[in-house]
């Protein structure tokens, strides 16, 4: 399989052999990479849900990315791979997808109960109840392309879409719960016991949570992609980034998911530890409102985006560890255009911050503001330009500066309609060009996330939104195992 | 007079629950909003999460509601997580009693020696120099002592002091579990007054005239003075400092990663998940009062004139 | 001697002089370093107020972040390179009026019945009128009232109102101090000495300490004022060596 691209493909092969066959028991990966240890990462905060569909903050998203899985993955260099689906079929007109199911997966077994078997049944369970209009869920509004599912046979389902769409196979990476899972089937919400103790298919199971609020972890030892190497892992919630940094330093955690960029230089000057870079589809900008007469005139604007001296910030309060955007579409997105690039010249920015709750009403409701310093974090399938339609000013939508163009509008439009990869990046370059001269936003940068942990760790890899996709693959040599 | 102390204790929690749920409603932020966090706000979406859980749209509504929960015994469940917010508060709050009730020991070891002992030499050079002390750690910040005290550990004695950032149960590592109580106990800004209160007491009841007459009988005095100049005082400063020690927890827990309450509150209060922190509220002034009670216990046995009027 | 015991008054009419040159050296000591505080709070009060400050707090000196103290910046900058002197001066502003406020606030319910001071004084009154002068003001034929206001409340509790005065305005420092750090009080970038504190704690363990331990001496130094001062002019209002 793909995912495993780095090693030699015998291995690969043999890896598959041993995993396909339907009854086998506990199968190791059989890839030459010793099992056991254990990882202990710390989090800033406790995860509000472990479900993957009542869950919808970073803690939350990463537990659910080592219990459960989708019908399709997307591998290390962002291509879709077989994950529950061992492969797919679309039709002519791109409105049907078919998947079809691995027979060989069985859920988590509960305490006493022997493990149940991954049918299409769950499948057909995990979309409705997604959907149910009393299950709140971010997701929902992800999934209204689709129009509904069927049943084919036990290992086969079918999902017909309203309209086609790009990108589409991307989207069924949504993760499949078990219909025996939620004590209320109808919906699922935050107070069902399901979404603390939930039952997967991935590597790792959850064992439970122990009186310092940590969650632990064990290796599935059925996991149908082979057993992960390391045994352990322990998700341990602090109160104060500034203690978790130190926590790593004094070995009592061997991995920060995300290292504060200010504690980069203190981990950076220390053998015992790697820092790992990766690109989160983000970016941090000002963003004006066109409600002030003054800077609804768009030479103000850009006269602010060449005042501001970003590269100078950026060094200043990120240690440099970003990059520089002209443009919505972040690099690590094929959208980048590197054509219009801005240089600031130094000017002093007072930056100003809000409590959170009440930065939101600011922004959203009362557009109390006239410049504001924020950023997007966007998962694989946002919409990024949708943000500067003129059918989303308003309360509690996005275009919370106002910003008004029939030209931008139509472009968003035409960009959304097609379905040709090549038609579309044209599209959006102009989109982007367009933006970086009407300068709605002055794109600031999007910053390099770093990951810290122990050197201990081998074969390292981290999806740059999910983080743990890869985690069953990462060993622990046995000399440092303990 | 049990049956109106009752009444009064549910009078003062009514009211209680009632500020802090007017306060949470007039700041900013919808407390329901936590559940589609990291998506794109949308109007539609807000409004259909009010619906699906059925909450009322006015705030006296919200709060009626929450009080009939109340009314049969339940305290509801957490927004953000689901969990019902009794469970959670039975789990956590052993561990805030501990760190409260242990540092509140704290300030006592410190306050009471020095107390006494300047109020036997109000004079002395050393009495003094520790009154001088006293002032000078009980002024000190708490949020800032635990920071240096980490520190310290960090770098003079090279270990990591805190319990739940120990891989493996460390040598001594149940000393680490003190650390945040002393902090606590030396920092929650109340041993300075603590120590000048009970001084001042003893040494008002150590010139009383009874005090004098029985030390002129050559009657062992402290046993007179121990009621009225310590107990009484004591009591008096407990029941007073709890809200300060309370609050020093908040601080206390965040640094040190104490798996108690005040980390719950703080949580709760960035998420204005309101049942966990009328929860809390509820059981935090339940605590004081329950405190000023003890109080009045104890001033009604050692003056039983007072119960009676 | 007891002030209560003179039912003329005499000790309570004792001149105020006579009463300071009483005071022993460390209590003169504690009244002066409490004034001194209670002075520089004020003036910086008022300098803050009116914006006449050795420098910008908002202003950013990108070149010099988390500077110690130095020329240019009398008590260097923060993390973002505001002069930290300057912020002082204006996170004054956070707590001075509303800690007036609560004060005042509370010495009002106090006298009527209400929590904290409320509770040591309604303590002590009741505990009061066990005692044998009280009875015999009542057996004098006093009015209840009279002996409430005048020989209670004022003879005892003057000095106990001033004290809690002193003492509340440090317990207002704390409470605003505690919730600006905690996040839910004073935001940045207004300056309050608690937002300062725990801006400054991010870089603590980096070996930076001063950027939090300025304004955490500032807190200390402060309080420790309004203590001592509380303290010295209780012993004063009340000395125990009168007879």
């Amino acid at each position: 399989m793909n995912r495993l691209s780095r090693i030699a493909p015998l291995l690969l092969t043999l890896a598959l052999l041993a995993t396909v066959p339907s009854v086998s028991p506990a199968a190791p990966k059989n890839d030459g990479r010793p099992d056991g240890g254990a990882l202990a990462y710390g989090e800033y905060g406790r995860p509000a849900t472990l479900d993957p569909i009542t869950s919808n903050e970073m803690i939350s998203l990463r537990i659910s990315e080592l219990v459960f899985n989708g019908l399709v993955g997307i591998d290390e260099k962002q291509v879709i791979v077989p994950e529950l689906a061992e492969r797919w079929e679309t039709s002519k007109d791109g409105r049907t997808y078919t998947f079809f199911l691995r027979k060989d997966v069985r859920w988590h077994p509960r305490e006493g109960e022997a493990p149940k078997p991954f049918t299409a049944d769950d499948v057909i369970f995990t979309y409705n109840i997604m959907m149910h209009p009393k299950t709140i869920t971010p997701l929902k509004v992800r999934y209204e392309f689709i129009d509904k599912v069927e049943k084919a046979d036990d290992a086969t389902v079918r999902f017909t879409l309203k309209r086609p769409i790009l990108n589409a196979l991307a989207k069924f990476s949504f993760k499949i719960i078990p219909a025996h899972g939620p004590a209320n089937p109808q919906f699922l919400t935050r107070e069902d016991p399901f979404v603390r103790a939930p039952i997967g298919t991935g590597p790792y199971v959850v064992k439970g949570v122990t009186g310092d609020r940590e969650i632990v972890l064990m290796a599935n030892e059925d996991y149908f992609k082979g057993r992960a190497h390391i045994n352990k892992f322990v998700s341990r919630p602090f109160a104060d980034q500034n203690i978790m940094t130190q926590a790593m330093m004094f070995n009592a955690i061997d991995m920060l998911v995300l290292v504060n960029p200010r504690d980069l230089p203190e981990l950076q000057g220390d053998t015992r530890f790697v820092l790992q870079p990766y690109n989160a589809l983000s970016y941090a900008f000002f963003g004006y409102t066109l409600r002030n007469p003054l800077l609804a005139d768009k030479r103000v604007r850009r006269a602010f985006t060449h005042a501001v001296n970003r590269q100078e910030m950026l060094d200043s309060f990120f240690n440099g560890q970003g990059t520089i955007i002209s443009g919505p579409f972040a690099p690590g997105s094929w959208a980048y255009n590197l054509d219009v690039h801005l240089k600031g010249i130094g000017v002093g920015v007072k930056v100003e911050f809000k409590e959170w709750q009440a930065w939101k009403e600011a922004v959203f409701v009362e557009h109390d503001f006239d410049v504001i310093l924020a950023s997007w974090v966007f998962d694989d399938s946002a919409d990024i330009s949708s943000l500067f339609h003129s059918a989303e000013i308003g309360a509690w939508k996005n275009n919370f500066g106002g910003y008004s163009n029939p030209e931008v509008d139509g472009l968003i439009v035409e960009s959304k309609l097609t379905l040709d990869h090549e038609k579309r990046r044209t599209i959006n370059r102009k989109l982007h060009t367009l933006l970086a001269d009407e300068a709605p936003y002055t794109f600031l940068w999007t910053l390099t996330n770093y990951s810290g942990y122990h050197k201990k760790l081998r074969r390292v890899a981290i999806h740059p939104y999910k983080f743990f996709s890869f985690a069953d693959e990462w060993f622990i040599p046995v000399t440092e195992q303990k | 007079m049990a049956a109106r102390e009752l009444a009064l204790t549910a009078l003062l929690l009514l009211g209680v629950s009632l500020v802090v749920f007017v306060i949470l409603n007039l700041s900013p932020g919808d407390p329901f909003s936590v559940l589609l966090e990291g998506q794109a706000p949308g109007h539609a979406a807000r409004a259909s999460v009010h619906e699906a859980l059925g909450v009322p749209t006015t705030w006296y509504g919200r709060y009626l509601a929450w009080l009939g929960n109340i009314a049969r015994g339940n305290l509801g469940t957490s927004i953000r997580t689901g969990v019902p917010v009794a469970g959670e508060i039975a789990r956590a709050g052993p561990n805030t009693l501990y760190l409260t009730l242990g540092s509140l020991l704290v300030t006592l070891l410190l306050a009471v020696p020095v107390a006494l002992y300047s109020a036997s030499r109000a004079a002395g050079a050393l009495a003094r120099g520790l009154r001088l002390a006293v002032y000078l750690v009980s002024a000190v910040p708490v949020f800032w002592l635990g920071y240096v005290v980490i520190y310290l550990f960090i770098h003079r004695f090279g270990v990591f002091p805190l319990l739940s950032g120990s891989a493996e149960p460390a040598r001594h590592g149940w000393l680490y579990g003190l650390l945040p109580i002393v902090v606590l106990g030396v920092a929650n800004g109340t041993v300075s007054e603590v120590t000048r209160h009970l001084r001042g007491e003893l040494g008002r009841v150590l010139t009383e005239d009874y005090i004098r007459t029985a030390r002129a009988k050559g009657a062992p005095v402290w046993r007179h003075a121990f009621k009225e100049g310590f107990l009484l005082p004591m009591t008096e400063m407990i029941a007073s400092k709890i809200p300060f020690v309370i609050g020093g927890a908040i601080i206390v827990e965040q640094v040190f990663n104490w798996p108690g309450l005040g980390r719950m509150v703080w949580q709760a209060a960035q998420d204005r998940d309101f049942p966990v922190i009328m929860g809390i509220a509820l059981v935090a002034a339940a605590f004081v009062r329950l405190a000023s009670l003890l109080r009045a216990v104890i001033y009604a046995g050692v003056n039983p004139r007072t119960a009676t009027d | 001697m007891r002030r209560y015991r003179e039912s003329t008054g005499e000790v309570a009419e004792r001149s105020e002089r006579s009463r300071w040159r009483a005071a022993t050296l460390t209590d003169r000591a504690a009244i002066g370093y409490g004034l001194l505080v209670v002075g520089l709070v004020a003036v910086s009060y008022v300098l803050g107020a009116v914006g006449w400050l050795p420098d910008d707090p908002s202003r950013m000196d990108m070149a010099r972040l988390n500077a110690p103290p130095g020329a240019g910046h009398l008590l260097g900058t923060d993390f973002l390179g505001r002069d930290i002197l300057s912020r002082l001066i204006v996170g004054i502003q956070a707590y001075f009026l509303p800690g007036l406020l609560a004060v005042a606030i509370s010495l009002a319910l106090g006298i009527t019945g209400a929590p904290a001071i409320a509770s040591i004084i309604a303590g002590k009154i009741q505990f009061l009128r066990q005692k044998s002068f009280i009875e015999a003001a009542h057996v004098l034929g006093l009015p209840t009232r009279v002996i409430v206001a005048k020989h209670i409340l004022w003879y005892n509790c003057a000095p106990l109102l001033i004290i809690q005065a002193t003492l509340g305005m440090g317990e207002a420092i704390l409470v605003e101090t505690s919730l600006s750090y905690l996040g839910f009080g004073v935001q940045e970038p207004t300056a309050s000495w608690g937002n300062m504190v725990q801006a400054g704690a991010n870089y603590f363990f980096h070996g930076k300490f001063w950027p939090s331990t300025a304004p955490a001496l500032a807190i200390l130094g402060t309080i420790l004022g309004f203590h001592l001062l509380g303290d010295g002019l209780n012993r004063l209002l009340e000395p125990k060596s009168a007879s």
